[in-house]
């Protein structure tokens, strides 16, 4: 019961941030049709509603910020980043590629990479150098 | 592949690479023929030859910064002012050790440029490279189930030869094999991003999808750089419904009444019984005091789609300006 509680006000917090966000997001003028809807419109993609894009919105704000961005600079990336693409983001910030050249080099992958390389296949290693040949 | 393998098994090494590729077929499955392979008898005839774009900057990556620097070089190249530690806060994720995709595009937009991916083909890439647009690659240097994600921007190409040049990490010059290139290039789902001027459109663009990017960019704040990107499309895909459409929501957004009527007006003549357009015009005729031609274009987008609510508050607030002048 106290379990069930405490989940109905996890949630209910929840859905508050949502539609405090929400009313920061709706356009200005409610009667005309903004471009982003026609266009979704025409590549028949679904408009998921203001209430998921104010929770994608809220979910990738607290991933980034877990993720080191300090929280005046995640509100200005999430700025810049459609309702889609929010969307996309949402949940998978932690899996996404993210390009900065990481790589756990265990031994037998090193091997496994400098042949792979010499191959031509991959292009981990600058020592290896392929097109010279 | 197998000319360039064969070529390279002359010599003392030979037995021992092929062991290695042996060892490599158990170890990867890319059973796919390369793109790059598959045009290598007939390039497209139209394609330069040979091109290298002398004008994108190099900045050399600080650690785990390879996205701020082909970013840098593409926003720099485009006209932008920047550095790669301007970028830095703006795309990086420190305890990810690297950039989203999605956030190049969003710092992009930030910096007022259109950020536009390419369709996931070699060709495509080639023909913007050609066109004289820098193109950043998302690369997997490593293998599918060891990643190593790195960002490099593509500047040149050579078709007889099948190299591609590329900035990328410490190298400001990289030249790769078509073949090694395209290895590492698919395993990053041949991620493309071209990132412009506004007035410019990708030479490979699509209307749909260059007119969301245009969308994107006036979301993300970026109006004047929206509105020319907005028209560049009604000049490349003059009876493009959307494209009007956008053009007369932004010069609208700008405050600009006159122009945004004349851009739903281009829209309507395309397409008479466009919802949209025929009660967004009718909003900004109203604003502009015409409101019998307004209450019109109201009735008219009801008349398209009489269960839209959108239209029917259009048409309500008009006729209630009417009845209490």
């Amino acid at each position: 019961m106290k379990l069930m509680r405490r989940m109905t006000r996890g949630v209910s917090s929840v859905v508050l941030v949502a539609f405090a966000l929400l009313s920061v997001h709706l356009p200005v003028q409610a009667a005309m049709v903004g471009t982003g809807e026609v266009i979704a419109q025409q590549q028949g993609t679904v408009d998921r509603g203001q209430l998921l894009e104010a929770l994608a919105r809220e979910d990738v704000r607290a991933q980034l910020q877990a993720l080191g961005v300090n929280p005046a600079e995640a509100r200005a990336r999430i700025a810049a980043l459609s309702d889609a693409e929010l969307q996309s983001l949402a949940g998978k910030l932690h899996e996404l590629p993210a390009g900065g050249d990481v790589l756990g080099v265990a031994v037998f992958l090193f091997l496994v990479l400098l042949v792979t390389d010499i191959l031509g296949f991959t292009n981990v290693f600058p020592f290896v150098k392929k097109t010279v040949r | 592949m197998t000319s360039a393998r064969a070529n390279r098994a002359r010599g003392p090494r030979a037995a021992a690479r092929f062991g290695a590729a042996a060892l490599l077929i158990l170890l990867t499955a890319c059973a796919a023929p390369l793109q790059s392979t598959q045009w290598r008898a007939a390039p497209p005839a139209d394609l330069s030859p040979k091109v290298e774009l002398d004008t994108v900057p190099f900045f050399p990556q600080e650690r785990h910064q390879c996205g701020p620097a082909a970013l840098a070089a593409v926003l720099v190249w485009s006209g932008a002012e920047v550095t790669p530690e301007d970028i830095v806060p703006q795309v990086y994720l420190p305890q990810r050790q690297g950039s989203l995709q999605l956030e190049l595009l969003a710092a992009a937009r930030r910096h007022g440029r259109l950020a536009y991916v390419l369709a996931p083909k070699f060709e495509a890439l080639l023909r913007e490279v050609a066109a004289g647009h820098p193109v950043i690659v998302l690369q997997n240097l490593g293998l599918s189930w060891a990643p190593r994600w790195h960002y490099a921007v593509v500047v040149g190409f050579d078709l007889a030869r099948e190299r591609i040049v590329l900035r990328s990490g410490g190298e400001p010059r990289e030249v790769l094999s078509f073949a090694t290139f395209e290895h590492t290039w698919r395993r990053g789902d041949y991620w493309a991003l071209a990132v412009l001027p506004p007035a410019e459109l990708p030479v490979t663009a699509e209307e749909l999808a260059y007119l969301r990017a245009a969308a994107n960019l006036e979301t993300a704040g970026a109006a004047r750089a929206a509105a020319s990107a907005y028209m560049a499309a009604t000049q490349r895909w003059p009876v493009s419904i959307v494209a009007w459409f956008g053009l007369g929501n932004s010069a609208y957004a700008q405050g600009q009444h006159a122009a945004a009527v004349l851009a739903y007006r281009r829209a309507l003549s395309i397409a008479p019984a466009h919802g949209p357009a025929l009660n967004n015009l009718a909003h900004v005729l109203a604003r502009q005091g015409e409101l019998a031609e307004a209450e019109h274009y109201a009735r008219a987008a009801l008349a398209a789609d009489a269960e839209n609510e959108t239209y029917a508050d259009t048409l309500r607030e008009i006729r209630g300006r009417r009845a209490a002048p």
